[in-house]
């Protein structure tokens, strides 16, 4: 009689149970804005043990992502602003815009956003699944019982080298991008000449360092996201996978949420770079 | 699984692998033979709807909404803001839709399937389903194919009305250089049934090469828990490239060589 009486307070209420999953998200939401700080304070920090894991995880992000990215950029570069823009510049006989147009399309959006998304689906998971095996198998709590620090020393090194990654392969994104604008123009039947000519009246550096700066940020959420999934982790085999499941979805989400924002604060701060030159 | 990780020069072994997977999932399904499990189907369109269409849909409306300022500023620029409806009506519909409905596809649903099939695997639930005399391919993997392809139409056609929903509060409730009415003239005008149709068949496709990527990685997982995350990550690489791949090869098909905009003759 009494353990029933104690199952029935212990119930949420229909209130509780509607708030849940909302406190749940907020609870998570500021967990990570906690792991972000830490990590921030971490890596500034002396001493400074996480070379040698940097330059591993930055290599295996570079050895996993350039072929997916590759694929990526010229298809995306190649289908949607390519043949699109061109059908619409064709009818008007102005297909040496199409070149103009690659500024926008291009550097300022899909070049980082695409290569966001192939990161976070690529480079994201594997850490994701790496640090969740961990926290399956205890590792994480050997490391801290021996005295290590988890976030120093796994955190760190994949937060600096995911940003940095991403960052650079941006620039790669936007070259494989523009080789996408290329043969549209060439199947189009059109002379490349005019296309780099307007190309690059249009181009400005506010453009290039706009779309390095999201694209470095977009790693910094890709690692904070990916990482805090992956130590939180839970509930062997299934525990794991849910966790790269949840991860994937929450950093694509973060990622276009965020690309909204510094896009609208760039297009509205910048007003030069929307003249067409 | 170990098809892919170990042989190195097996890439194409494991492609025929996973096209004959493929096969057998979709043979099962217009041989009928997966309305033997017609309930478990039922219970996969349950939780699809459940779990993943409000994601699907948030992420459709926030790319709507880039869609939407990216057209308002460009047509600013060019000069001609009233036609801001022209950008917003293609980026949506004709790319940038089946694009994020195929992202998050691949994120929420490919993975989670993976999750899902791989963990049965790995604690030997699906050897169980087999010994119980359960084709486990049919009930596990076809029934899955099956409910999505009842249910995501759907969910696609909705979440092109929440872009275009999107689209039109950044372009006029938020920039605001053109009127309700006139951009909504020009943007019903830039577009007709067969693109929305050809915009679905792109969606589909997506959707369907994920579902199957997803069972093919799931049910051959191996390696306990670590084998399933791994699957999961690997099944992602697989499904971001595809979702690529289709987006271009649809373009190229359904608006290559036709523009079909209500310009000229």
């Amino acid at each position: 009689m009494m353990g029933r009486k104690r199952e029935i307070n212990r119930l949420p209420t229909v209130g509780e149970r509607a708030l849940m999953p909302a406190k749940n998200l907020l609870e998570e939401a500021g967990d990570m804005v906690i792991l972000t700080g830490k990590t921030l304070v971490s890596a500034v920090k002396p001493p400074y043990p996480y070379g040698g894991e940097f330059v591993s995880q930055f290599l295996f992000a570079l050895k996993l992502c350039w072929f997916p990215l590759l694929i990526s950029t010229v298809a995306f570069g190649y289908g949607a602003p390519g043949l699109q823009a061109s059908n619409f510049l064709v009818l008007f006989g102005a297909i040496d815009r199409l070149g103009g147009f690659f500024v926008l399309a291009s550097i300022r959006e899909f070049a980082p956003t695409v290569t966001a998304i192939v990161l976070a689906g690529v480079a994201g998971t594997a850490i994701t699944a790496d640090l969740g095996a961990r926290k399956i198998r205890e590792e994480l709590d050997a490391l801290q019982v021996l005295g290590v620090d988890p976030i120093k020393n796994l955190v760190v090194p994949r937060f600096l080298a995911l940003m940095l990654v991403t960052g650079l392969f941006d620039v790669y994104a936007l070259i494989f991008g523009i080789f996408g604008g290329i043969i549209a123009t060439l199947v189009n039947g059109a002379p490349l000449g005019p296309f780099w000519a307007t190309f690059f009246t249009n181009a400005s550096t506010v453009d290039l360092w706009g779309s390095v700066v999201k694209c470095t940020l977009f790693g910094a959420i890709i690692a904070i996201v990916c990482c805090y999934k992956g130590m939180t982790a839970s509930g062997g085999a299934e525990g794991v996978g849910r966790a790269v499941n949840q991860a994937v979805v929450i950093a694509f989400l973060g990622i276009f949420a965020f690309n909204y924002v510094f896009t609208q604060t760039l297009l509205a701060t910048h007003p030069e770079i929307q003249v067409i030159r | 699984m170990s098809a892919i990780s170990t042989k190195g020069n097996g890439w194409l072994e494991s492609t025929g692998v996973l096209l004959r997977f493929c096969g057998r999932i979709m043979g099962e399904v217009y041989s009928l033979k997966v309305f033997r499990y017609f309930g478990e189907a039922l219970r996969q369109c349950g939780i699809l709807i459940l779990s993943s269409t409000i994601v699907i849909w948030s992420l459709i409306f926030i790319i709507g909404l880039q869609c939407g300022i990216e057209g308002a500023y460009f047509n600013r620029s060019v000069g001609s803001p009233a036609y801001a409806g022209v950008f917003a009506a293609w980026c949506d519909l004709r790319e940038l839709v089946p694009y994020s409905f195929g992202y998050m596809m691949a994120a929420k649903v490919g993975t989670g399937i993976v999750a899902e099939l791989g963990s049965m695997r790995i604690s030997d639930e699906i050897d169980a389903l087999e010994v119980m005399g359960v084709p486990s391919m049919t009930f596990l993997c076809s029934t899955k194919l099956l409910a999505a392809w009842m249910v995501l139409p759907f969910v696609y056609l909705s979440g092109v009305g929440a872009g275009f929903f999107a689209s039109y509060l950044a372009v006029v409730q938020q920039i605001g250089e053109v009127s309700s009415g006139g951009y909504q003239l020009i943007f019903w005008m830039f577009q007709n049934p067969p693109d929305l149709l050809y915009s679905v068949i792109k969606g589909m496709a997506m959707a369907t090469t994920i579902v199957l990527v997803g069972c093919y990685y799931g049910y051959n997982a191996s390696g306990g828990p670590v084998g399933v995350g791994t699957a999961t990550a690997k099944s992602m690489v697989l499904n971001i490239v595809l979702v690529h791949v289709i987006g271009m090869l649809g373009t190229q098909l359904f608006w290559g060589a036709n523009p079909r905009a209500p310009i000229g003759g």
